[in-house]
């Protein structure tokens, strides 16, 4: 037996609790430990920076004739990652191709999730017929595999880089919808929205202000998945020849490479070595962004 | 009780340490319990003091290496437990000692017939063939009372009651006659109708083949039906141990007197004198049907009547209490009555005013005058909002400028006896009786005449019950609030209301002033109801807790 102690029925005050640190903080904390997603974030800022300095380290048009045709790495100083069939600087395409390769995967992915939240909230909140109309004609996307459907797209609205930003977008849009549906409808029968309700607040206001950051994190980690294959659809679409020939995109430098496979090997595997970097960098934040939005993890 | 007995399980100074970083290093400490032949030891403790752990310890069924036994010994009739390897220990379990769970649904595989699972138990630990098996198997349940064992046999754990599936878990407890069993609040999920019947029936059985029983409970009302011996645990270590006679009537530890004196007394204060204050809240003749979904190639099925035809009054500062088992329909006239479910037919009136025709303007406003504390204080309060958000969020709905709304809201902390501090944190960083107390401040926010209480306290401990109960008393008289409180348990409505409604299969059966319904009850059912109390013949001595 020990002393006697009454304090835990006797008191129901919080001990004097001390501020909570910022969220932010908090956040950044719960990331910081998982040393993946830290190299996903580092070569995350790699791929950010080299689009942001594109102009100051490679100046100049990417796709002009920069040095003698396929010239191999480390050769000339003037290309140091060597040159393609007609002489274009493999390295000015890395860095230019970046800002394609963000641009697709930042837009895309916005675009999808955007009509995912609305599609999916809508559905899993009134359920019923609007869920069921809804969620048919999530399946008639889903049927078709998307990368046809994008083909599709591209092939009657033309492959304008802004075509095919919105076309990546809306065929990727539906994985997003069914997870939000999902998460909405568990959250829609907690007691917090009965008591929101309970208040007078409207829908509307439920849908997105009550119920919608509690299905976020998921959605945000599956964001960097989404972005992740956005990236990889455009360079496949480059790669079959339907990217938009006026930039410099890492899928238009493999499928151009593709032809010298076998005597310049550099022209593809650089900017596949590239993608698979990009890519990789945002399934690991992906992961780390799960660690850090999860509540129940330590401060 | 008779003289010596032989003993079954013996544990002596358990420890069993918790992964590092936890709120405690150690889950129990010191931990020593004997449990003799035909004897039944109550473990009980509140939500956190380690007593499901010391169970799954005894059955070595901890989650380790996070979890595990760090030392100490646990003997089965002199056999030391924790030095057998896994192989042995597998064959003890079921055989010589067996558990009963809490949650008999999960506990039984969904997609098995009843008789299927007894069979199984039956076949890993004995040689009987099919024909012998199967003839146990309809004994034991025979035994445990299920009222048709050939049927039974071959039905599946979703299509018999929950009482019954507590009687098949005890079947199949028992179809080895182990010498020992584990109950871990094997009552806790049930109705106290069907946990009377079911307590009698543990008694029963364990009376009619000697087994030792080691229950655990958080219930002193179950306690003090069942116990021979009583152990109490907090925060990991035992408190106090000793006899069921000694332990209720006379606690010596201050813990334990705590405990007991939480326990509401089952005597309703006398009868206020009848109110003449004006009518705040009235529903007539209200009825809701829930339509069944029939599945795509299953056909349509019945519909069910939840709510029957119901009408009552609420008098202004006067508590109603709503009293029921599950399926009873209150929750369900919880619902209606704050319009977060649509009536089928009859109309409520606050003030007078018609809550059920109202239009989406006029139920804002409506609103306001009716507020409702949610059962589950964890669900009811948005996670992702800070504590002065939540509070302050009803009136900023209704118009009040915001910081006005949040400058009330940290009053109204004062007021439900929380720090200024809790203002700014999340719900998660609270208890389960503080949250509640949220969930009150929230409710008195919209300055209410009526607060709906659908079961505020059944998710906390007795202690914090007790605390939370008696808050909400409090705040009824200062503010002359009415509240309409739906509760499980006659224990509480004793204590809180002034009138009780007593409802079955959607139906009052019963309703009045609650000393005269707990005194002389006239329906059947209330009857039934009011026997059923656990521990209805022990009154806890009466003493005075600081």
């Amino acid at each position: 037996m020990t002393a006697p102690d009454t304090s835990s029925i006797a008191s129901v005050s919080v001990p004097d609790m001390p501020l909570p640190p910022a969220r932010g903080l908090v956040l950044w904390r719960r990331f910081r430990r998982n040393r993946a997603a830290l190299l996903g974030l580092i070569l995350f800022v790699v791929v950010v920076l080299m689009a942001a300095l594109a102009d100051v380290v490679t100046p100049g048009d990417p796709l002009r004739n920069a040095g003698p045709p396929l010239t191999a790495p480390l050769v000339l100083a003037a290309n140091p990652l060597g040159t393609d069939q007609l002489g274009r600087d493999i390295m000015a395409g890395i860095f230019h191709g970046a800002r394609i390769s963000l641009v697709i995967g930042v837009v895309a992915t916005l675009i999808s999730i955007v009509i995912g939240i609305v599609i999916g909230a809508v559905a899993g909140y009134f359920g019923g017929k609007i869920d069921g109309a809804l969620m048919r004609v999530t399946e008639a996307f889903q049927t078709i595999p998307s990368f046809i459907l994008l083909l599709t797209l591209v092939a009657i609205f033309g492959s304008s880089i802004q075509n095919i930003v919105i076309a990546i977008g809306i065929v990727s849009w539906t994985a997003p919808a069914r997870m939000v549906r999902a998460e909405f409808m568990s959250l829609r029968q907690r007691e917090f929205v009965d008591a929101a309700r309970n208040l007078g607040v409207s829908d509307l206001s439920i849908i997105f202000r009550e119920i919608l950051p509690n299905a976020l994190p998921p959605v945000i980690v599956f964001a960097s998945v989404v972005m992740a294959t956005s990236i990889l659809m455009e360079s496949a679409l480059a790669f079959l020849g339907l990217g938009d020939p006026n930039y410099a995109s890492w899928g238009n430098m493999i499928g151009q490479g593709r032809a010298v496979l076998r005597t310049a090997w550099f022209c593809s595997v650089i900017p596949g070595v590239a993608i698979l970097l990009t890519v990789l960098s945002f399934s690991l934040m992906g992961e780390g962004l799960n660690d850090a939005l999860n509540p129940r993890q330590k401060k | 009780m008779t003289g010596e007995r032989k003993t079954i399980l013996d544990v002596r100074d358990l420890q069993i340490v918790l992964p590092a970083g936890g709120d405690r290093a150690y889950a129990l400490s010191d931990f020593s319990l004997t449990v003799g032949e035909g004897e039944i030891v109550c473990l009980v403790g509140e939500s956190g003091s380690g007593k499901s752990l010391a169970a799954n310890a005894v059955m070595r069924l901890l989650p380790e290496p996070h979890v595990r036994v760090s030392r100490g010994t646990i003997r089965l009739d002199g056999q030391d437990l924790l030095a057998l390897p896994e192989a042995d220990m597998r064959a003890i379990r079921g055989d010589r000692m067996a558990m009963i769970f809490q949650e008999p649904m999960t506990a039984l595989n969904p997609q098995k017939s009843v008789g299927w699972q007894i069979d199984e138990v039956l076949k890993l630990h004995t040689r009987l063939s099919k024909a012998e098996r199967k003839a146990r198997t309809l004994e034991i349940l025979g035994d445990v009372h299920i009222p048709d064992p050939a049927s039974t046999y071959n039905a599946y754990p979703h299509q018999i009651s929950g009482g019954q599936r507590q009687r098949v878990m005890i079947a199949m407890a028992l179809v080895l006659k182990p010498q020992l069993i584990i109950a871990d609040e094997p009552t806790t999920a049930l109705d106290v109708t069907t946990q009377k019947q079911i307590l009698k029936l543990i008694k029963d059985l364990q009376q009619a083949q000697g087994t030792g029983i080691l229950f655990i409970t958080h219930d002193f009302g179950v306690v003090a039906e069942i116990a021979d011996r009583i152990a109490v645990l907090r925060l990991g270590e035992m408190v106090e141990q000793g006899p069921a006679s000694q332990i209720l009537l006379n606690p010596q530890h201050p813990y334990t007197q705590k405990l007991i004196a939480a326990v509401p007394a089952l005597t309703p204060p006398p009868a206020k004198p009848v109110s003449n204050e004006p009518v705040v809240l009235e529903a007539k003749n209200l009825c809701k049907t829930f339509a069944a979904r029939g599945g795509f190639l299953s056909g349509k099925r019945d519909p069910v009547m939840a709510v029957k035809d119901l009408s009552f009054q609420l008098r202004r500062g006067e508590t109603l209490g709503v009293v029921g088992e599950s399926g009873s329909g209150k929750t369900t006239v919880s619902r209606i009555v704050t319009r977060l479910l649509e009536s089928d037919s009859g109309e409520v009136r606050i003030d007078g005013r018609d809550l059920l025709s109202a239009s989406r303007s006029e139920l804002r406003a409506l609103r306001k005058d009716i507020q409702m504390v949610f059962q589950d204080p964890m669900a009811s309060l948005n996670p992702r909002r800070r504590v002065v958000e939540l509070i302050a969020q009803g009136p900023i709905v209704q118009g009040v400028a915001r910081d006005a709304a949040h400058a009330r809201a940290r009053e109204l902390l004062s007021l439900v006896e929380l720090p200024p501090a809790a203002a700014e944190r999340y719900p998660h960083e609270f208890s389960g009786g503080q949250r509640q107390r949220i969930g009150i401040a929230r409710a008195l926010a919209m300055e209410p005449r009526v607060i709906v209480a659908d079961e505020p306290v059944s998710a906390l401990d007795v202690s914090v019950q007790a605390q939370v109960l008696k808050l909400l008393a409090d705040l009824r008289d200062r503010l002359h609030l009415s509240l309409l409180f739906v509760t499980h348990d006659l224990r509480v409505a004793a204590q809180l209301c002034d009138k009780v409604i007593v409802m079955s299969k959607g139906e009052i059966v019963e309703a009045g002033p609650t000393a005269a319904v707990f005194a002389t009850p006239q329906h059947p059912y209330t009857r039934a109801l009011l026997d059923s109390i656990p521990g209805r013949d022990w009154e806890p001595p009466v003493r005075d807790v600081a």
